[in-house]
């Protein structure tokens, strides 16, 4: 049924929402405001749309075109508001760009990963060379046999060679029998252990812990080595002069210089020790007055930093190798000796207490 | 072993100064670790003459001395009661002198009275050990006041710290290094004869008939007067035991008169660190300096029976040493006896009774040779170290004997007054025998990788005392010498030649390596991967000693059945840890003592336990500690828990495996929150635990807060690793998702997680994932009951989903949560 006051009402409605919308959609601050302001005129609640609903109520002659006016507005309304949202968008970016700036100094905000024990940066420093060398890892218990430890490994029973490995005996093996079981003092056990279960050509290097009963200024009951040996036929001190020269200048710098000094390990002979020029006051740029001050070297240029020297024919007997046919080189290093030296820690106590100031440096 | 470059100079000189030495012998072997320049650090020091002394006015026990330096008269305050006549002559330090104690000398008043200087002892200058007071120069000498007293007491000397390996017993006496100088600035070495005793007599008598003896007068160097033989009963000496003892030697000085030694002598023990007692007792210990060979003065009044046996100890028997300490034997023990018991441990140490003292006359030297390894059970089962037994047991040079009592007796004659006699006892049990050595140029060649001649082979070898007894073209046999007891075998023959010539003439070659086939083995790099992947998730590398204190393992209420130490350092290292929890938490605890805040420690080793077949069985056990508060961004910080602990183990198991782990209820270890741990699974296997530490066991162990604490097992995630093999990629989904969440209350007693895998299951294969994403308590939420609510993300491989399927398995959800859980969907 049509009513002729819907359609004044309907005219009234869209001239008021026409002269009304341009200006209150302009004038809205920010996006909620203006989606607020857009609800008012076209929302489920909106004028406009309640002026929609009284379209059954027009005439039939007008429904068209009024319909089609209330249209018009509905599009015309919708460009406002996106032109407005537009400009506050605008706003609000160039309120950001020109604005002031975040705090940088503020903290980061992520979680951070932890650090590795310097002992371990090292020795992963250390294994990474060998293994591109062709060598292979392995390692062994830290609790063994006297007989791995010392005997098979060609220290003279009652012998004063055994005088630098205070050892550590298991309760209830406190002498120097073949079975007694003790803390291994040096990682050279598991270059017996390998030869008993392999075969040559081998080529192995074997980090770990190793005890001895020593606890000063200078060394810890507990510490950790990393032994290498190769073996196969016609394996030579030249060329056992050439591994540690790669290795040394890889793992401090190509430039260091090696000297070659005869000492003594039951299991090697030739045996030797090798100094490295100093890495501290770089020994090898010849500076003389540095060299001189240099607390580290003592002035000498000279580091000590490893024992090495062709393997015993007595080891290769004791693990039924022909020590005729067979040859091969061995070499030793204090893992915590050589992560002093390159990162400056100054007392080896330090890489044992475990504290966090001192962790997270590395 | 302290040397004097010196003295190294007397008995082979060589056209080279201490540095250059000292850097030779360093690279053939004898590490020269310190050098100290003696008499370089006393100038300000000179000879001054007393010209007049008179008692101080005000302090009874100084006196006040004028000297005459040379140049000026000064009035000093001098404390020592052995200020000599006038005449006599002093070491006088000037004002300004600078002494080796660092004490600086300055015009100074004592008692109100000015000193000018200081008149100085031997210990004030370190050229001695003071027996009576101020050095007085002797009455002898000609040296005039104001005379340096380094050149006036000829101190000049370098004194060389060398670090002798245990295999060179021949360098532990300066004759030895002089050997090795000679070898290796090639000059040669022989041995000088000793000076001649001024007075010698024939011994005829003195040896008991049948004693086998060796003539000591033609290892003199010239003639001495002969005197009479003493009367003497007859000596005898007996080997009881010759493996143990095959070789001894006895020779006799008679009339000596024991009294201090010369200057020179006590300042040559001074600086090469034995203590100085008598011209008899410092005679024997610079023998053993200038031989390396250990010998021993007997007071032969005290020998009982004038006779000398050696043999094992009875087990049980008993003798007083020389340091006064009453020492108990055992069957292994080698003694020197007399006609009635023990006067001497055998190269150890010599008994209390037997000793020379100020009224000994005559004395009975002894030089043997003792089987090492008997020496070296006895010094260690005695606790007794000495000089003797040091070389003892590493070995002496067996040959050297005669030579040995030659010099000996002369220099003992000669300090004392006394008359050696011209032979000695010299008992052989079992004959030295030279080993004979096959050596091949070739094969040093071959160890080498580099030339040998056999030209300058048997040159170097000859330089060294071998005797060549034969050569073929390829061969070398040698005779190694006496002194050398560690040349046994052709490679000991190599290093020989080798370190003469010098380890640096061995050129550098790169060998062949022949990489293996298998490579590290699985497990190696598998713990590598899982210390990377701690790291990586925030944590901080431990390293803890692998042995603590029995207490510690109870106080955590880890396992206390440990292997213990025999000989433990210190009851807190007395057993080899059984877990890693006591370590690492007291370094997190000592961390937060440090005032770090949030704590977030690894440790990955070994745990020991007894029972393994012969060797304890070795764990190796990945542990993580947390402690503190977990930071969020700036103030956002609070403590760690159970979900802490869960996150760190999920992102390093993730890393390893590219999957988390889950957390179930379980059997977890004691020292565990029983309400706050879990049982950590992976592939539903169990791979270890985490949780935060009991609060008993917390305050047990003086843990700080509520410490978080996991521990993978890592060889059984290295076997999960096998078995799970790598990850296996999955293809992308072709159709959308569709997310529709749910919320129910439900009790507490249903867990979040067998919820949502309820959920996921009910699904019919829809739900891709189902994820809490809200969990709330409080308002409005009755007790016991909590708010949940899951995102479920549903797909279907096969096609796109529509609502209306969605729709009916999202409410059959809802229904099962309602009757399996008795939910109340929200």
């Amino acid at each position: 049924m049509a009513e002729p006051d819907a359609v004044q009402t309907f005219e009234e409605g869209l001239a008021e929402i026409r002269g009304a919308y341009a200006e209150a959609l302009r004038a809205a601050g920010d996006e909620p405001e203006l989606r607020l302001i857009n609800a008012h005129f076209v929302g489920p609640q909106g004028d406009l749309t309640k002026l929609l609903k009284l379209m059954p109520k027009l005439p039939g002659n007008r429904r068209r075109e009024l319909g089609q006016a209330a249209n018009t507005l509905k599009q015309e309304i919708q460009a406002t508001f996106d032109d407005a949202l537009q400009s506050i968008h605008r706003a609000a970016r160039e309120a950001e760009l020109t604005g002031p700036a975040l705090d940088a100094s503020l903290p980061g905000r992520w979680q951070m990963p932890g650090r590795l024990h310097p002992i371990t940066r090292v020795r992963n420093d250390v294994l990474d060379i060998f293994v591109s060398l062709g060598f292979d890892v392995a390692d062994g218990p830290e609790v063994e046999l006297y007989e791995n430890c010392f005997d098979k490994l060609g220290f003279p029973p009652d012998h004063p060679a055994t005088d630098e490995h205070d050892t550590f005996f298991i309760q209830g093996d406190s002498s120097s029998d073949a079975e007694s079981v003790l803390l291994r003092t040096q990682t050279s056990t598991i270059q017996i252990r390998e030869m008993m279960k392999r075969q040559p050509p081998l080529a192995i290097v074997s980090p770990g812990a190793v005890y001895r009963r020593d606890d000063d200024a200078t060394h810890s009951p507990m510490f950790f080595q990393l032994e290498g040996f190769l073996v196969d036929e016609d394996v030579t001190f030249a060329e056992l002069k050439g591994v540690l020269t790669l290795f040394l200048r890889r793992l401090f710098d190509e430039h260091v210089a090696l000297r070659f000094r005869a000492s003594y390990f039951p299991f090697v002979e030739p045996g030797g020790e090798v100094d490295m020029s100093c890495v501290f006051c770089r020994a090898w740029e010849g500076d003389r007055t540095r060299t001189a001050e240099c607390r580290v070297c003592k002035g000498s240029g000279w580091m000590e930093i490893l024992g090495c020297g062709m393997i015993h024919p007595v080891v290769f007997e004791n693990v039924g190798y022909d020590p005729e046919k067979y040859t091969g080189f061995a070499f030793g290093m204090g893992l915590d000796r050589i992560a002093m030296l390159k990162y400056g820690i100054p007392n080896i106590k330090l890489l044992y207490e475990n504290d966090v100031r001192f962790l997270s440096q590395f | 072993m302290l040397v004097s470059f010196r003295w190294l100079q007397e008995l082979c000189p060589v056209d080279a100064d201490v540095a250059e030495v000292a850097q030779r012998i360093s690279l053939a072997g004898l590490e020269v670790e310190a050098m100290d320049e003696k008499g370089e650090n006393l100038s300000g020091v000179v000879i001054a003459e007393v010209r007049a002394r008179r008692p101080h006015p005000k302090r009874e026990e100084l006196t006040l001395v004028t000297v005459f330096d040379g140049e000026d008269e000064h009035e000093v305050v001098c404390g020592a009661s052995n200020v000599p006549e006038p005449g006599g002559r002093v070491l006088f330090a000037r004002p300004g002198a600078v002494l080796p104690n660092g004490i600086e000398i300055a015009a100074r008043k004592v008692g109100g009275i000015e000193s000018r200087g200081m008149i100085c002892s031997e210990a004030e200058l370190d050229i001695g050990t003071d027996v009576d007071g101020i050095f007085v120069v002797d009455a002898h000498s000609r040296v005039l006041p104001g005379t340096g007293v380094a050149e006036a007491l000829d101190l000049h000397d370098v004194i060389l710290d060398v670090g002798l390996t245990p295999n060179r017993p021949d360098c532990l006496g300066h004759v030895g290094i002089a050997r090795e100088i000679g070898v290796l600035f090639g000059v040669g070495y022989e041995p000088k004869k000793a000076a001649a005793p001024r007075r010698t007599f024939v011994a005829g008598r003195s040896f008991q008939r049948g004693e086998p003896s060796t003539e000591l007068s033609p290892l003199w160097d010239n003639q001495s007067d002969t005197v009479d033989a003493p009367k003497l009963p007859a000596i005898s000496v007996e080997i009881a035991d010759g493996d143990r003892c095959p070789r001894y030697g006895a020779a006799l000085v008679s009339g000596v008169k024991v009294a201090p030694s010369p200057f020179w002598l006590r300042y040559r023990l001074h600086n090469l660190g034995l203590r100085v007692l008598s011209n008899v007792v410092d005679a024997t210990n610079l023998i053993l300096l200038e031989w390396g060979h250990p010998i021993h003065g007997f007071d032969l009044a005290r020998l009982r029976g004038s006779k000398v046996v050696v043999r094992l100890a009875k087990a049980g028997e008993k003798m007083a040493t020389l340091d006064g300490v009453e020492r108990t034997f055992t069957a292994d023990d080698l003694l020197i006896c007399d006609g009635e018991g023990p006067v001497a441990v055998a190269g150890v140490m010599g008994g209390l009774d037997s000793e020379i003292h100020d009224e000994t006359q005559d004395v009975l030297i002894e030089c043997a040779y003792f089987d090492p390894r008997s020496i070296r059970r006895t010094s260690r089962r005695l606790g007794l170290h000495t000089d003797s037994s040091h070389r003892f047991e590493r070995g002496v040079d067996p040959e050297a004997i005669p030579q040995v009592l030659a010099s000996a007796s002369s220099l003992i004659a000669e300090l004392s007054g006394g008359a050696a006699a011209t032979t000695a006892i010299d008992r052989v049990a079992v004959p030295y025998e030279a080993r004979s050595i096959r050596f091949r140029p070739s094969r040093a060649a071959q160890l080498l990788g580099t030339p040998v001649s056999k030209l300058e082979s048997a040159r170097i070898l000859r330089s060294l005392g071998c005797r060549i007894v034969q050569q073929s073209d390829d061969t070398i046999t040698a005779n190694a010498p006496s002194w050398r007891p560690d040349l046994r075998r052709e490679v000991d023959l190599i290093e020989e030649v080798a370190r003469v010539r010098g380890y640096d003439k061995i050129p550098t070659a790169v060998p062949r390596v022949h990489p293996s086939e298998a490579g590290t083995p699985g497990l190696l790099r598998f713990v590598d991967a899982l210390r990377e992947a701690a790291v990586t998730s925030g944590l901080y590398e431990a390293v803890n000693y692998g042995f603590l204190s029995i207490d510690d393992l109870r106080s955590a209420r880890v396992s206390d059945a440990a292997v213990p130490l025999a000989n433990p350092l210190s009851e807190e290292r007395a057993v080899m840890r059984t877990s890693l929890l006591p370590g690492l938490t007291a370094a997190a605890t000592r961390a937060q003592r440090h005032g770090a805040a949030e704590v977030r420690l690894f440790e990955l080793a070994r745990t020991f336990h007894p029972g393994g077949d012969v060797l304890p069985r070795e764990d190796t056990v990945l542990a993580i500690a947390l402690a503190g508060h977990r930071s969020g961004w700036i103030g956002g910080e609070r403590p760690f828990d159970l979900y802490d602990g869960k996150g760190v183990i999920q992102a390093v198991v993730d890393r390893v495996f590219g999957q988390a782990p889950q957390l179930v209820q379980g059997q977890v270890p004691d020292f565990l929150h029983p309400k706050r741990s879990a049982i950590v699974t992976l592939a539903s296997r169990p791979i270890g635990f985490v949780g935060e530490i009991h609060p008993d066991v917390g305050d047990d162990l003086g843990l700080i807060g509520r410490v978080v604490y996991a521990e993978l097992d890592v060889p059984g995630l290295y076997e999960l690793s096998e078995q799970l093999g790598p990850t296996q990629a999955r293809g992308l989904p072709k159709f959308p998702a569709v997310v529709r969440d749910i919320a129910m209350l439900v009790r507490e007693e249903f867990s979040a997680g067998e919820i949502a895998e309820a959920l996921r299951k009910a699904s019919s294969g829809l739900a891709e994932s189902v994820k809490l994403f809200d969990l709330y308590r409080g308002d409005q939420i009755p007790d016991g009951h909590r708010s949940l609510a899951f995102r479920v993300t549903y797909r279907d491989a096969e096609g796109t989903l529509t609502d209306k399927r969605v729709d009916k398995v999202h409410s059959s959800l809802a229904k099962l949560a309602g009757d399996r859980f008795e939910a109340t969907i929200r």
